[in-house]
């Protein structure tokens, strides 16, 4: 799938800091198959992946941080 | 119950510490964890039967942080 044809997903993530920033990119390079920025003043992710969002949930989950899923852009 | 103590490093703030208990916590034969962020490391009460220090050490690490086990 050309990378222009991948769903964009919203998360909003308690990150208070670089290090918790560092979290998520951690966990979501692990999962792969994704691209994505965080953005931590606003405290949101927003990733273009092909994984479903239940997948790039539960792969965010692994931080414990309180996430929740912002919808498809 | 046994007690472990994990040092971990690369918590920066307390909602790393946090992040940790949180997701520890729920891990099956998991009693209860104390993590410092000062002292750098996680102190866990666990059931033998159903867990092991190797599994508590690569469940941090799988989060994104340095876990090694104390002697
Ligand atoms: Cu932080
Ligand atoms: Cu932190």
């Amino acid at each position: 799938m050309p990378a222009a044809a991948m769903p964009k997903h919203k998360f909003s993530i308690d990150m208070t800091c670089e290090g918790c920033s560092s979290l998520v990119t951690h966990v979501l390079s692990k999962l792969g198959g994704v691209q994505f920025e965080t953005d931590l003043l606003n405290k949101k992710v927003c990733i273009d992946s092909e994984h479903s969002a239940d997948t790039l949930l539960a792969t965010l989950k692994k931080n414990g941080n309180s996430i929740s899923y912002l919808g498809e852009k | 119950t046994q007690v472990t103590v994990v040092n971990i490093e690369g918590m920066t703030c307390n909602s790393c510490v946090q992040s940790i208990e949180e997701v520890i916590s729920r891990k099956p034969g998991v009693k209860s964890i104390c993590v410092s962020l000062v002292n750098h490391n996680g102190t866990i009460k666990y059931d033998p039967l159903l867990t092991c220090p190797e599994d508590l050490k690569s469940a941090i690490e799988d989060m994104g942080f340095d876990a090694s086990l104390s002697a």
